[in-house]
């Protein structure tokens, strides 16, 4: 009876909704969704401000089925292809070359999911928001689509619109809701974003002159052979435009002012995947594009990747304000990824592409709790802040994990992140590795003493009457914190018990692997045979 | 359909004419003025677009209607239509006036888009920039005055330059100038009058640091009147650049260093002049020079995608540079003048906040995409160097940009009883909202909507080239 109802209806009939999570335009709706919503939000009437909840909700809740619609794609993501997925592609300009080419390998997925999970934390984050709300949730939509936008394009053109209009959202959220120092905060960010946007405009002029002028999509224009001298110019400027996102030292001037000033949703933004997409953009632009360039610089990268961690050890050990001290032990995520990058090894490079994701949950989670501490305890001042424990438990929580989650302690996401970093780049850069681990060395050092002062010290009669977090500042640093354990403790999914089979989750590290042979193929040492 | 050519020439010129008729009569009610003259102008652009695919020549070869012409005239028409519309025309001292001299400013460029001689490019300009002077006037004699001695200074240069050009050549007719000057090649008569010609077009155009007139007269002159200055006159000098750098495409030597040189000076300066001032209307202007520094890059290349480029960013600054003063009403006096425009009147502070980034050349609007075409063009002609001034020019332009947004959505009203005193807030009508509704719709489309658009702008590259 089977074999007869089999034959008589050969191909399935069409279910209404089915297959459209492998629809092509996937990636197109994270973009594009914030961007109409945001226009939606700022065209309809708000008298006095009467639907501020409302446009809250709205914000929250396009987060939520981006998410949504994102983590389904995510569960269909096919992680034994190396190819692009969800890939779409229309001529945009053809007569320069310009094509709107989206698409996500594991590394761009894994990305995505950071990008709307960080979305949904940065809505809560601004829970509190009170001024000027429709303006500010539009803003923050806006940002929120450069960044998807950023991650999935597949077109150096599309990068670079989505890359530089970034800038303008987070400026003016800056500028408008941030705390006294806004003003000063703003024009940096623009100032170093806008020294990135320049470099990667002339990297993508430098390899589009050179690979003959005919197209602006990576498959042509990353692919071409490009002379040496074409490589490293181009490898050049695409370094100073991912450090001044991630940031690198010397190109991170707008960090303590940024992190500090910028209102709590905007920080978690930036530190959660605005800036992870300078690690991105070396990964797609250099390592996986220019092999020889990549090869040339590694030094230069891994020597930037350590100072940076030192010197944003040293400089949170001399904070006299937690929010800065934050603001610093933001940057070591960055410069770890970098190490990995700077390494050339299949297994730094999925290390860094893991370390992308971890660092920028641990680098938002230390930025959120520092903010939400500071501003709970009603001072900066770590000469004031002390022996908070036992007034504020749950931040006091929230604040360690996120200290060893930087550190990466095992049952964190971060520990398989940067053991494979390390395992994979003591081989091939001995002095940047130490060098970085000396940095940790640091880091771990600032962290205990001002984990120790702040939270652990004897407490000051005299500071200011301090709060737990509400259950709201719970709930999404919470989510910060859960994305951490759940990777750290499930980082191939969990699996149906007694079975191979995985659950809601494919797990990430399989995810993220897709794509990662691909990039590290050049760099692939053969084997020694056994005649050797 | 060859017949119908001319006919948005006609209707602009007659709906000109009749305006200035109309607004001598008394007693009668004009509020349907603004509506009719938008009308029409997009009525003359909806033509154009039917029967302007038409290529044909009028006058022996005088007029010539071919790519670059439906383009030019389309670009022009559009931006009049959205000046017209989103002018709060209580700021204007005479608005009928205001209305024709706009039209008549629009004829000015289609004559220079269809000119097949050099009679026909000095015409256009002329009739341009006395649109611009007489509008000027209304308000500031003084300043209309320094206008016309300026634009005296230019026409000077340019007359001088085309009757060397003939002598050395023997042609006044473009095809043959371009033919003789293949032949010719960069000789030194041939390169000293294409700099003065080139001169006298930047004087127009307003390319820094030649801006010294532009701008105090742009910031004195009506809405409409800084409009026509900053944009639609600055268009019709570009547009004579266009065609004069394609006829001379031949020798390239003879006006591409030259252009490449005023063109970085003017992209830098424009852009760190515009993040100096504070006055929305004269940072507006300085974008537009820094803007206009990027079309003459796009020309220096003499390459055919430079000029596609070049002629595309040219109608994404005609609608912004035309329309942007004529939306920003009475902000001349200052920036507070726009404080908590966002909040009062969001229609036309998304329009200026806009006009603003496109001219700066934020993503994704239609100045980004324009260049972006220039850049592209910039790196296969290897002129990295360039390009990397241009980059700086454009970076301090979006800073200048945000300082304006900032105003915008971010700072609160001032006091009724402040605004009173200078900053009064445009008058709110339903043309004005539906024409700023337009103007961000089309800044936004021609970028985000560029290929056909990027088709016809390099199909008129070509008929320019042919």
């Amino acid at each position: 009876m089977l074999a007869a109802i089999a034959a008589a209806t050969p191909t399935p009939a069409g279910v209404p909704g089915a297959g459209i999570f492998t629809s092509p335009l996937i990636l197109s709706l994270t973009i594009w969704v914030p961007v109409v919503v945001a226009i939606v939000m700022n065209t309809v009437p708000n008298p006095r401000g009467r639907y501020d909840t409302l446009m809250k909700q709205i914000a929250f809740f396009t987060n939520l089925g981006i998410f949504f619609v994102l983590f389904i794609a995510y569960h269909l993501f096919e992680t034994f292809l190396p190819t692009l997925q969800y890939e779409e592609k229309l001529p945009w300009l053809p007569s320069i070359g310009v094509t709107y080419h989206l698409g996500v390998d594991g590394p761009g997925m894994t990305m995505m999911m950071l990008s709307c999970l960080i979305g949904i934390v940065s809505v809560l984050a601004s829970w509190g928001v009170r001024e000027r709300v429709r303006s500010y949730f539009t803003l923050l939509l806006l940002t929120q689509a450069t960044v998807n936008g950023a991650i999935a394009s597949h077109d150096m053109f599309v990068l670079l619109l989505f890359w530089g209009a970034a800038t303008i959202p987070v400026a003016l959220l800056i500028l408008g809701w941030g705390g006294p120092g806004r003003e000063a905060a703003a024009w940096r960010l623009v100032g170093y974003w806008s020294i990135g946007t320049a470099a990667l405009l002339v990297a993508t002029m430098t390899v589009y002159g050179a690979s003959g002028g005919t197209s602006f999509d990576m498959d042509v224009v990353l692919k071409a052979a490009l002379t040496p001298r074409v490589q490293l110019a181009a490898g050049l400027a695409l370094m100073v435009a991912a450090a001044t996102r991630l940031p690198l030292f010397p190109f991170h001037g707008w960090v303590r002012d940024v992190y500090s000033e910028a209102p709590l949703g905007v920080s978690v933004v930036i530190a959660g995947t605005a800036s992870r997409l300078g690690g991105y953009l070396l990964l797609r632009g250099l390592v996986a594009a220019d092999a020889d360039a990549s090869r040339l610089l590694s030094p230069l990268l891994a020597a930037l990747a350590a100072v940076t961690i030192i010197y944003a050890a040293v400089v949170a050990l001399r904070s006299v304000d937690l929010r800065w001290a934050a603001a610093h032990l933001a940057m070591v995520p960055g410069g770890i990824t970098v190490l990995g990058l700077a390494a050339l090894t299949p297994l730094s490079i999925a290390g860094s592409v893991l370390s992308m994701f971890t660092g920028g949950l641990v680098a938002a989670l230390i930025v959120a709790a520092a903010w939400v501490v500071t501003d709970r305890a009603q001072t900066r001042s770590l000469s004031v802040l002390s022996g908070l424990a036992p007034r504020m438990p749950i931040l006091t929580w929230l604040l360690v994990l996120g200290a060893l989650g930087l550190l990466g302690v095992p049952l964190l996401a971060s520990f398989p992140a940067e053991t494979m970093i390390f395992f994979g780049s003591f081989k091939t850069q001995p002095i940047g590795s130490f060098a970085v681990a000396a940095g940790l060395v640091l880091t771990a050092i600032a962290l205990a003493v001002v984990a120790h002062r702040v939270l652990f010290g004897q407490p000051n009669h005299d500071a200011p009457a301090v709060s737990d977090a509400s259950l709201g500042e719970t709930w999404y640093l919470g989510l910060l914190a859960g994305g951490l354990l759940w990777v750290g403790l499930f980082p191939s999914g969990p699996k149906l018990p007694g079975t191979d089979l995985p659950l809601f989750d494919p797990g990430l590290v399989n995810v993220m692997s897709a794509g990662i042979t691909d990039i590290a193929s050049p760099y692939v040492q053969p084997a020694p045979t056994a005649a050797q | 359909m060859r017949n119908f050519v001319l006919v948005p020439e006609v209707m602009v010129v007659a709906g000109a004419l009749a305006l200035l008729v109309a607004g001598r009569t008394r007693g009668r009610s004009r509020w349907w003025f603004p509506g009719a003259a938008a009308g029409l102008a997009l009525a003359a652009l909806v033509v154009e677009l039917w029967v302007g695919a038409t290529l044909a020549t009028f006058f022996g070869g005088a007029l010539v209607q071919d790519r670059f012409a439906l383009f030019a005239k389309a670009a022009v028409l559009l931006a009049a239509a959205l000046a017209i519309a989103v002018t709060d025309w209580t700021e204007e001292n005479a608005p009928a006036v205001g209305m024709a001299m706009i039209l008549l400013g629009a004829f000015g460029v289609m004559v220079i888009a269809s000119a097949g001689d050099f009679v026909g490019l000095w015409a256009g300009l002329e009739v341009a920039a006395a649109a611009g002077v007489v509008l000027v006037s209304l308000r500031r004699s003084d300043l209309a005055l320094r206008l016309l001695v300026a634009g005296g200074v230019a026409s000077g240069l340019l007359l001088i330059g085309l009757a060397f050009i003939y002598a050395t050549t023997g042609a006044a007719d473009l095809q043959a100038v371009r033919h003789a000057a293949a032949t010719t090649g960069a000789t030194l008569p041939f390169g000293i009058p294409v700099l003065l010609l080139l001169g006298g077009l930047a004087v127009r155009a307003g390319l820094p640091p030649l801006q010294f007139v532009r701008v105090p007269i742009g910031l004195g002159a009506s809405p409409l009147g800084a409009g026509i200055v900053i944009g639609l006159v600055a268009a019709a000098a570009l547009t004579v650049a266009v065609k004069v750098t394609a006829l001379l495409s031949p020798v390239p030597a003879a006006f591409s260093p030259y252009l490449m040189v005023a063109a970085a000076v003017a992209m830098v300066v424009g852009g760190a002049a515009a993040l100096a001032t504070r006055s929305p209307r004269a940072r507006l202007a300085y974008l537009a020079a820094g803007q206009v520094g990027w079309i003459a890059a796009g020309l220096a290349t003499h390459y055919r995608s430079g000029l596609g480029a070049s002629v595309f960013l040219l109608g994404a600054f005609a609608i912004a540079a035309t329309a942007g003063p004529a939306v920003m009403a009475g902000a001349d006096i200052g920036e507070f003048a726009l404080a908590g425009m966002g909040l009062l009147r969001p229609a036309r502070a998304a329009a200026i906040a806009l006009v603003f980034l496109s001219l700066a050349g934020a993503p994704p609007l239609a100045g980004f995409f324009g260049e972006f075409a220039v850049a592209a063009s910039l790196a296969q002609s290897g002129a990295m160097w360039l390009l990397a001034l241009g980059v700086l020019g454009a970076v301090m332009s979006v800073g200048a940009a945000i300082g304006t947004l900032r105003a915008i959505y971010l700072q609160n009203p001032p006091d009724e009883s402040r605004r009173v005193a200078g900053a009064r807030l445009p008058v709110l009508t339903r043309l004005s909202t539906y024409g700023a509704i337009a103007l961000c719709v089309a800044i936004a489309g021609y970028g985000i909507f560029a290929n056909p658009i990027v088709s016809l702008a390099d199909q008129a590259s070509e008929a320019l080239l042919r």
